[in-house]
């Protein structure tokens, strides 16, 4: 039936395999977290328990079990015991459809560590400062690193020879060894940028000059720390591409018939792009994560420590909230990319037509 | 500012996505002034920190674990009846003017002059509704009082000047017996408002709906702070004009009109803030805090231990498994410890010598302290005294062939001993440098003994259950009026005996089961009376005599002494804080018990 529509079979086909992606990446999400030894009350626990006497402690403890609703409970709200006594855990298939039925009703639970702090609430909070931090980091890197790679490999010579080691040892280094020099150097020795924070100590969030300047002040030394260090590893793999595409017999042919320069790298570049461009939707579907070690440098505000804080913790529904929104980012942007690769290629699109 | 300038192309867009971010803030009542206009004055802020770690989930003092000040022991927002001051041992009067402790009843008078943010005077039936509250709702989270208290009754007298006075009378619970818990729960239990409360917990009948309201907007306190604006980035208290406090101290209000708690992410952020004077006062530990000093950071003491110490950090033992259940062996590594490189270079130098036993040799404690006893019960570092206790008690180490390295050790009947392993947790890396250094000498003495750092979440989980040779840990660090009778019943207590694999909350070790050959039932029964001794001098001998009974036995092995709060200080911005010189209140950082006076007293730096 969608034979005469070839571009909209390939959609649906790739549409539906991301679907069965998307099962699997919820049900992964879902149990892997709790294949631990430790659970989250145990947690909990060490940090109220720590006064209290054993029985008071148990007591406690087993409120958590039953407000998490980590135990089976009868229809009068009372915890199901075995013979010894001990509360019956919930079973995991059935934690795992209450997660289903809510999440479809859009809701993601409240978290354990941050009780009785709902999970949307936190990742809202948290969730503008990741974007605005990692959006134009990733994207501005991405441009101008491939744009330097593809010049570098064009151009060669002093240029190349220059900047070639300088994006190699960027790419090499890792970003909390940057970020950390960055601190000092500009920070702590000169003075210019402020160390830590997502905006200055003394300022509540407004739509102020003031609270903007103050961000955009404190947004720079974290901004570089990725932005120069993610250029120099797409420069790299652009310069790679760039050289093999430089080899390949269009070019050459190109050149023998005397198209113009501009002309020639814009092929070269169009081609050298494809494989970059699925490396930025990656990096852009795996940004809603966090960037959890500039976000511990700087004490940046962002999403990537919660993440940490709730894996170390067994809080299973921010887990899976958080997992849950970087599935769905990684792949809507795979797919995004998918589909416009099937455009911008035409042997993608050759292939699926042939079919 | 042309630095910005030259970072226009930026600037744009990063201005662009901003203006997402704002509108994603918590903002609460009460901000609305500050709100635009920006700023806290920075001679009116001052900026405490260490004590909110990640977002603030509530501000409901009905919740287990609120954000600060609501939970804790912070005196901010709401108020406990009386305050304890480690510096002279005293109960200072807050909501409670003055207590009365017998045996079995003990007494408070309450403040009459107290008032809740909304006018309405604070009155015993709050005080009994914040106890009691649990009665009828069990998961509230002052449950635990009922463990020590039977009963509280209240009844009126007439007070010194002739005004008639509210008491409450609190009996010590009957089986427990144990005045000095209940005494601590006078500074530890926050009093809520009952006429607030209750309205709310007789609409909805639910504990667990109300836990979930946050009362973040115009919360009904006591206290001299109130909650002005939070985020995921600080929270921002606001100084009460109307606080009834104020009578304590002439008429004056705290001096900071703003408090405000930046949340760091990491421990470097603490330190650096303090040295650039954007954090006035923190509790967390900085290592080397000397090289600070010319950054205009300071402790209480300005050279060692720069800390006062108030607790212990120590190696609970397994004492169910071999070796480690055989007191021979533990004293051998009591003597193999290299204490005094510990506390240089895992703690900074932060401790005072370790001395045997588990009292403290200075500050309130000091007098039930013998150093007589210590001398002749304890061990002390001596790697030779330790290969000897060793060689006695029938133990071989097999040594490489140059002496050096330890390969395993044999026990009396020549069989093997399993290596042992020292549980704690990764990453906390003072705790690990403790680790190690007590590792290092205990082999060079011939013990088989090695480094086990896991995940933090595998230690708390292990730590109630017993699933260990030996854990790093420090039992309860907080300086209460029931000290150090608290940190014998953490470490020896068998009153609540569960087997490994069962979770304990004290004596975590499994030292002294009950019911069988060679339970001392001595131990226990000391425990059960001296919260009840109110002779000084019996008090004395009753805890020399569990001292060496821990020195004899060696149930866990103390490491280090560490402060109830690692208080450190800047003075770029405010000054007169309280130190050794100046020791107005407790080196507490201004949140705590009495430690909040010094609101009163620290004024804006002169510049």
């Amino acid at each position: 039936m969608l034979k005469r529509y070839p571009t909209l079979r390939y959609i649906l086909s790739k549409a539906g395999w991301y679907f069965l992606t998307f099962i699997a990446a919820v049900i992964i999400n879902f149990f892997l977290p709790r294949m631990g030894a430790s659970n989250p009350v145990d947690i909990i626990m060490a940090k109220v328990g720590a006064g209290l006497d054993t029985q008071a402690a148990i007591e406690k403890e087993e409120s958590y079990l039953k407000e998490f609703g980590l135990v089976e409970v009868d229809k009068d709200g009372n915890i199901i015991r075995d013979e010894s006594g001990k509360p019956v855990q919930a079973s995991s298939f059935k934690q795992f459809i209450r997660y289903v039925t809510m999440s479809l009703q859009g809701d993601f639970g409240t978290s354990f560590l941050n009780y009785p702090k709902k999970v949307s609430e936190i990742i809202l909070g948290a969730i503008p400062w990741t974007i605005a931090l990692q959006l134009p980091t990733i994207v501005l890197g991405w441009i101008i690193g491939n744009v330097l790679g593809a010049l570098a490999a064009y151009r060669r010579g002093i240029f190349d020879k220059f900047f070639f080691p300088l994006a190699l040892l960027g790419n090499a280094m890792p970003f909390f060894a940057f970020g950390m020099l960055l601190v000092w150097l500009f920070a702590i020795q000169m003075h210019l940028f402020p160390a830590i924070g997502g905006y200055a100590g003394d300022l509540i969030p407004s739509f102020s000059w003031t609270f903007i300047s103050s961000a955009i002040y404190h947004f720079i030394l974290p901004f570089l720390s990725i932005f120069l260090l993610s250029a120099g590893g797409q420069a790299i793999g652009m310069r790679s591409m760039c050289i093999y595409e430089l080899g390949t017999d269009y070019i050459k042919y190109a050149k023998w018939l005397g198209v113009k320069e501009h002309k020639i790298i814009f092929y070269m570049f169009r081609n050298a792009m494809l494989p970059q461009l699925t490396g930025l939707a990656l990096s852009l579907g795996g940004m809603v994560g966090g960037a959890l070690i500039t976000e511990m440098i700087f004490s940046y505000p962002g999403l990537g420590m919660s993440v940490l804080t709730a894996i170390q913790g067994n809080d299973y529904p921010l887990i899976q909230g958080c997992t849950l929104l970087v599935t769905i980012c990684v792949l809507i942007a795979n797919f995004s990319v998918d589909i416009a690769i099937g455009f911008l290629d035409p042997r993608v699109r050759a292939g699926q037509g042939a079919k | 500012m042309n630095i910005k300038a030259l970072l226009r192309p930026q600037t744009l867009l990063a201005g662009a996505l901003l203006c997402g971010l704002i509108s994603c803030q918590n903002k609460t009542g009460g901000s609305k002034d500050n709100a635009g206009a920006g700023g806290f004055p920075r001679k009116e802020t001052l900026y405490m920190a260490g004590f909110q770690w990640g977002e603030p989930n509530t501000f409901n003092p009905l919740c287990d674990w609120p954000a600060f000040p609501v939970g804790g022991n912070y005196n901010l927002m709401y108020e406990p009846l009386m305050a304890f001051n480690s510096l002279t041992g005293q109960m200072e009067g807050l909501l409670a003017k003055s207590y009365v402790k017998t045996d079995t009843v003990i007494s408070i008078i309450m403040d009459s002059r107290a008032k809740w943010s909304d006018g309405t005077p604070v009155t015993a039936a709050d005080v009994k509704y914040t106890f009691e509250v649990s009665k009828e709702y069990p998961a509230a989270p002052t449950n635990y009082v009922w463990n020590h208290i039977g009963k509280i009754t209240q009844d009126t007298v007439t007070d010194a000047d002739g005004s008639k006075a509210e008491r409450l009378n609190f009996y010590v619970h009957k089986e427990r017996k144990n005045p000095l818990c209940v005494l601590d729960y006078f500074t530890t239990v926050r009093i809520i408002p009952r006429h607030y409360f209750k309205t709310l917990l007789d609409s909805l009948k639910d504990l667990s709906a109300i836990q979930k309201l946050k009362i973040d907007q115009n919360p009904v306190v006591s206290g001299p702070y109130t909650l002005d604006t939070y985020s995921g980035e600080k929270i921002v208290l606001k100084r009460r004009d109307d606080y009834w406090g104020k009578v304590l101290f002439q008429d004056r209000l705290p001096n900071p009109k703003y408090i405000i708690h930046p949340i760091y992410k990491s421990n470097e952020a603490f330190s650096l803030s303090l040295q650039q004077g954007t954090l006035d006062i923190s509790s967390t530990f900085i290592p080397r805090i000397w090289v600070k000093q010319k950054e205009g950071v300071r402790t209480w003491y300005p050279k060692e231990p720069y800390f006062v110490p108030a607790a212990m950090s120590m190696l609970m033992i397994n004492c169910t498994k071999a070796p480690l259940n055989d007191k021979n062996f533990r004293r051998a590594m009591a003597s193999a410890i290299n204490y005094k490189e510990i506390q240089n270079i895992a703690f900074s130098m932060y401790s005072p010598d370790l001395e045997p036993g588990l009292i403290l040799p200075f500050g309130m404690e000091k007098n039930y302290y013998s150093k007589e006893d210590a001398d002749k019960y304890g061990v002390r570092f001596n790697i030779e005294n330790a290969k000897k206790i060793l060689k006695d008690a029938g133990y071989t180490s097999v040594f490489s062939s140059d002496g050096k390295t330890l390969e395993y050790m044999k026990n009396a009947k020549g069989e093997k001993v399993p290596t042992l392993f020292i549980k704690s947790p990764a990453g906390w890396t003072d705790w690990e440098a403790m680790v190690s250094t007590a590792v290092k000498s205990m082999r060079e003495a011939g013990i088989d003994i090695r480094e086990g750092f896991v995940d933090a979440s595998v230690y708390f989980n292990s730590l109630p259950t017993g699933d260990w040779d030996l854990l790093l840990h420090a039992p309860v660090p907080e300086v209460t009026p029931s000290q150090p009778w608290r940190r014998f019943e953490a470490v020896l207590s068998s009153r609540n005996w569960k087997p490994i694999g069962e979770k304990m909350n004290e004596n975590q070790g499994r030292f002294n089961q009950p019911g069988v050959k060679g339970y001392n039932a001595k131990i226990d029964s000391l425990l059960r009376v001296i919260p009840s001794i109110s002779d000084e001098a019996k008090k004395v001998e009753a805890y020399r005599a569990l001292n060496v009974i821990f020195m004899e036995e060696q149930p866990t092995l103390p490491l280090v002494y560490r402060p109830e709060q690692f208080y450190e200080f800047s003075v770029k911005n405010w000054e007169n804080f309280p130190n050794e010189q100046n020791p107005y209140t407790p080196p507490q950082i201004p949140c705590f018990g009495v430690g909040i006076k010094a609101l009163w007293e620290i004024k804006p730096t002169a510049k």
